[in-house]
């Protein structure tokens, strides 16, 4: 490095490599500039100043000066290497990758370079290049442990777990027979059990085992150790053992629910699907009577008989398990029965048995068949578990009947009002569901939980100006703007996002769903570091996992969320795209042309100078943290569109939304939610194959869904309309559809008209199939509007079986009705057919605030008139509206203790 | 009822979305990263049983040769809606016997808010934590800290992470700790937090 220069300059670099590494920056570029002043073209001086530049933030100077430095020395290793930095720097790790491919021509052996080369190999899963790589590495430092690991490492990503095993072997072969030192005895016991993972990965138990038996004293972590022990002996099918080791583990942690699934197995009383017969329930009943015995504050042990108990014996384990908890006043129960409401007549058990509790209770103060007094909470907290009880069942009336006898009970217990607030909202009532949860959180400033629930019940009534500020409460520490976004809170973005997205605006909806995509691509980013860092630190399983992690990101829930709505905006973007002047254009309506002009102007010229403000504020803000000590500090710059409205101004919404639906095609392809968006984007674009696709894997996920249903009539129904084709594409097109028609069993040798018959014929009595086959014929047949309404608002609602017999609910959902309300109104529009729906449903939800159901807040009157002057007026000040009205003042009880 | 166990790589974005919900101080999910693959012995998680996260621990090791080795909790929450079921302590103790026996720490030491009784009360009385020192202006908005720490003897006896009235012989020699021998409900085992004051920054350990 720095060859070329006389000794006195050779010394002046070496002094900015050494800078750049110290990160004393302006000493480097003083030494840059000391030698640019003899030799102003001498090239890696000129790349060094610039990656020194790069580290200042002066970006654009930066890579002019890397560029020119690598034209006058293309020979040079250290240009390409820095010029692959810098790129590194900027996350473009593919011309980085050639950058150091380049400086490893010249430079074949430079062990710096073939690092950072791994290292972005491992990070693109380039894996055959990162074998290679490490291959390398190892060949010049084979003294070095990390170049071992990370050998073995990439041959196990690779797919190459017999290679990996070969390699930790020959490393292990290099160790002196005292290895290890006191201070690595962690980190070689973490080697070990991660060869002992490789080993049970391809297969090898016995060879497992043996190393297990062998290096038993050298893996520190004994919990991991017997854990891989058993998934090994279980493997080998050695269930004696394995039942050792399980009932070893359940007396480390007996609130393990995966030792209590092990055990079975090893006792081989376990079934996937949780069926058993008679004789193995009673002996599973035996089983778990003694460990409950033995685990005597094991919650699990008591209830996991209720899975598979039946009958009179589920009612008396179910009776001995609740009691307990209705008296110590545990608020989970309910969340923890409810998979049971899932199973065949245990939820009418649960109803008989705790109403005879309430019952109970109330007339003696005891529990049934005891004498103890139960302490007044009992009966608070079972009016509690009925609540939710009954609100699971779809009976808001006795749930909130429930409920409010809770309230007047002990008007202190703050989760009561938390669970009021969330039936209130399951009812429809999201209105006064959010003042419950605010009235929840005015009683506890302090606590976090309450606060997030409220703001979460406000957005989902569309109040977000009211959340935002009940949010800020929480974000505001001190000068440190710790705010929701850099915190990557997820759940108030999509919630947030979700809101803007029903109220219409598009800007701040789309805003709030690409934050949540970019706290994805940066969680990516977020692994890079830990390439080097877990091969130092030797945790390689916890490595590898967070590969395979990673390697699935984008399928979590909250990804999926994010890219569904994002694509939902642009698609609604595109159907009714902005007006070229603007939203203003509204209020200049009555204005003389030239009077638009002048406004116009005036609207611009104040723009720019916002603009300007905000850039002057980052650069300010961005200096005056380099002042502090030279080091640089990570401020947010100041959001030059914080209402989104760039983001509407893009020029094809159509192919933003693709870029979010291929990351769902490759990451959420079991939700029929993909391939309807898919099928919507394709069919807007006009790109029938794909749109074709797209019906294909809708009828196979779930053929008999109304969305495929919808889908596959509308894309042959176009087809058949569109025009015959003309080029020679178009008519490939038109054959392989007419092929694939052919092929497709839904549709085969009958008319469209008839496919839609049948398929309401086979589902009549379903609201849902119903609405999309009369939507479908109105689409087939626009004379037949008449018919497709009729067909719809002749559904019957008829009452919900429960567990057989008839209950007091009838079968239609709330969300169902309003989207059917949506559909009469947007596609058939006839309002005279809404109207009639909302009134049918005003009495089967009297809660909804959607259908002014009589029984919701807003026509009750419990909150202020003017719904839509909450989101923009809405002041903390007079926060506790709706339900606190009922519940009596606050104040007359903050003072008591709970 | 609620299922403790090790937390997994799949855990850590339900890990942060608790915390979230739950408390003042947050973090990034690289310094979740940062823990998990650092000492993924010392998290655990408190799962419901319909698979949700309403618990974690998340904890760390104290590096510096400066110190006798010691653990960290990093920050503890437990949801609101699951509290009286005892899961801080559980996921307190398993942290705990992690340090111990895998790392040999020791001792543990954490931060808690002054103002934050319920989270005080926790550590004092049912797991036996001592006020150390009082760290002034430690919290961004300028309250001050608890500096608590408790001591782990014994290091090849470790507590069973459920207290059982049934204590199995060997675990009564040395390995018990004030707080464990007595049974104090933990009806306080809910945000209770304490933090670093920044996300001890990767970048200077891994440059």
């Amino acid at each position: 490095m720095g060859s070329s220069l006389p000794p006195k300059e050779a010394n002046l670099f070496k002094v900015i490599v050494k800078s750049y590494e110290t990160k004393q920056y302006k000493k480097g570029l003083k030494a840059a500039d000391a030698i640019l002043k003899k030799f102003p073209e001498h090239g890696e001086t000129l790349s060094m100043k610039g990656l020194t530049l790069n580290c200042m933030d002066r970006k654009s100077e930066a890579y002019e000066l890397v560029r020119r430095g690598l034209k006058n020395d293309l020979k040079s290793h250290v240009c390409w290497h820095v010029y692959g930095l810098l790129y590194r720097s900027d996350r473009e790790y593919r011309e980085a990758i050639k950058c150091y491919r380049n400086a490893l021509k010249i430079d074949p052996d430079n062990i710096e370079i073939l690092r950072d080369l791994s290292l972005l190999q491992a990070q693109m899963r380039d894996l055959t290049g990162f074998v290679e790589t490490r291959q390398q590495l190892l060949a010049l430092k084979p003294n070095h442990r990390t170049n071992w690991i990370g050998f073995a490492v990439s041959h196990h990503l690779n797919s190459n777990c017999l290679k990996a095993i070969d390699i930790l072997d020959a490393y292990e072969g290099t160790l002196e027979d005292d290895y290890p030192p006191d201070n690595e005895r962690c980190e070689h016991g973490e080697m070990l059990l991660y060869k002992v993972s490789l080993l049970e990965e391809c297969g090898l138990l016995d060879r497992a085992l043996e190393e297990m038996y062998k290096k038993e004293a050298r893996i520190v972590d004994k919990l991991a150790f017997k854990e891989q022990l058993v998934s090994i002996v279980v493997k080998l099918g050695r269930l004696e053992e394995g039942e050792k080791l399980y009932r070893s583990l359940l007396l480390m942690n007996p609130d393990n629910y995966s030792y209590f699934v092990g055990l079975q197995k090893c006792l081989g009383l376990y079934s996937e699907n949780g069926q058993y017969t008679s004789g193995e329930v009673d002996q599973l009943d035996v089983l778990y009577k003694s460990l409950e015995e033995q685990y005597s504050l094991s919650y699990a042990a008591k209830r996991i008989p209720l899975d598979f108990l039946e009958g009179e014996k589920f009612r008396n384990a179910a009776d001995n398990y609740v009691r307990p908890l209705l008296t110590k006043g545990v608020p989970s129960l309910f969340s923890d029965l409810s998979p049971l409401y899932d199973h065949h007549g245990k939820a009418d058990i649960l109803e008989q048995l705790v109403v005879e509790l309430e019952n109970s209770v109330r007339s003696s103060g005891c529990f049934p068949r005891r004498g103890e007094k139960e302490p007044p909470s009992t009966l608070l907290w079972t009016l509690f578990l009925l609540a939710q009880h009954y609100e699971r069942r779809g009976q808001y009336d006795v749930a909130l009947e429930k409920i409010d006898e809770a309230i007047k009970h002990t008007p202190t217990v703050i989760d009561i009002y938390s669970i009021k607030g969330r039936i209130l909202k399951n009812a429809g009532d999201l209105v006064s569901a959010a003042a419950l949860a605010d009235e929840a959180r005015s009683m506890d400033l302090a606590d976090r939980y309450l606060n997030s629930e409220c703001v979460l019940r406000m957005l989902e009534a569309d109040q977000v100006g009211l959340a935002d500020k009940t949010a800020v409460l929480f974000t505001k520490d001190g000068d440190q703007h710790n705010n929701l976004h850099d915190m990557q809170c997820m759940w108030y973005e999509l919630a947030s996002g979700e809101s803007y997205f029903r109220q219409g605006d598009l800007g701040r909806a789309l805003k709030k769903f690409l934050a949540v995509e970019k706290h994805y691509a940066d969680m990516t980013e977020d692994q890079f570091d830990f390439h080097s860092y877990c091969l130092r630190k030797m945790t390689l399983r916890a490595y590898v996992s967070m590969l395979k992690f990673q390697d699935q990101l984008h399928s979590h829930i909250y990804f999926h969320k994010a890219a569904v709505g994002a694509i939902r905006s642009y698609m609604r973007l595109y159907d009714s795209p902005l007006k070229p002047t603007g939203e203003e254009d509204g209020d200049m309506s009555g204005l003389l042309p030239a009077q638009k002009r002048k406004l116009k102007q005036k609207q611009k010229k104040a723009e720019a100078r916002a603009k300007k403000e905000a850039e002057e504020k980052n650069e300010e803000a961005n200096s005056s943290n380099l002042s502090k000590a030279g080091k640089r500090q990570h401020t947010k710059p100041v959001d030059l569109d914080p209402h989104g409205e760039k983001l509407l101004q893009v020029e094809d919404p159509l192919a933003e939304a693709t870029k979010y639906l291929k990351l769902l095609q490759n990451n959420s392809s079991q939700s029929l939610e993909t391939h309807i968006l898919s099928f919507e984007i394709n069919m807007r674009k006009h790109k029938i194959l794909l749109a074709f696709q797209a019906v294909k894997r809708l009828i196979k996920l779930d053929e008999n869904s109304p969305d495929s249903h919808r889908c596959l009539i509308k894309f042959f129904h176009k087809i058949s309309s569109s025009s015959s084709p003309v080029t020679d594409a178009e008519k490939l097109i038109w054959s392989v559809l007419e092929t694939e028609r052919i092929n497709l069993s839904q549709l085969h040798g009958k008319s469209l008209v008839e496919v839609n018959r049948s398929f309401l014929e086979k589902n009549k009595d379903s609201l849902m199939h119903r609405v999309a086959a009369a939507e479908m014929l109105y689409a087939l047949e626009l004379d037949k509007k008449h018919e497709a309404i009729q067909l719809i608002l002749d559904s019957k609602n008829n009452a919900a079986p429960l567990n057989g017999a008839l209950g007091p609910v009838k079968e239609w959902k709330l969300e169902d009705c309003i989207s059917v309300h949506k559909l009469l109104e947007a596609i058939f529009h006839n309002p005279e057919a809404a109207h009639s729906w909302k009134n049918r449903c005003m009495e089967y939800f009297p809660y909804s605030n959607y259908f002014g159901g009589l029984k919701s807040s807003i026509v009750a009157g419990m909150v202020c008139q003017n719904e839509s002057s909450l989101p923009e007026n809405g002041d903390l000040s007079h926060q506790v509206v709706g339900g606190s009205s009922q519940n009596g003042n606050l104040n007359t009880f903050k003072d008591l203790t709970i | 009822m609620v299922c403790i166990r090790q937390a997994t790589m799949d855990d850590l974005l339900a890990m942060q979305a608790c915390n979230l919900m739950c408390l003042p101080e947050n973090y990034q999910m690289k310094y979740y990263f940062y823990h998990i693959l650092s000492w993924p012995q010392l998290l655990f998680v408190a799962e419901d049983y319909g698979g949700k996260i309403v618990g974690y621990v998340l904890a760390k090791m104290e590096e510096e040769s400066s110190e006798p080795c010691h653990g960290h909790i990093t920050s503890l929450a437990v949801l609101r809606t699951h509290r009286k079921l005892g899961l801080a302590t559980k996921l307190m103790n398993a942290a705990q016997n992690a340090m111990e026996g895998v790392f040999g720490a020791e001792y543990v030491s954490l931060h808690v808010r002054r103002s934050n009784r319920a989270a005080f009360n926790l550590y004092a009385s049912t797991l036996g934590y001592k006020i150390h020192d009082l760290e002034a202006k430690y919290y961004a908005d300028g309250e001050d800290a608890y500096d608590m720490r408790k001591h782990l003897k014994g290091r090849q006896h470790l507590q069973p992470i459920t207290r059982g009235h049934h204590h199995h012989h060997h675990h009564h020699g040395g390995g018990c700790c004030s707080g464990e021998a007595k049974t104090v409900a933990d009806n306080a085992g809910v945000a209770v937090s304490s933090l670093e004051v920044k996300g001890s920054s990767l970048e200077n350990k891994s440059a």
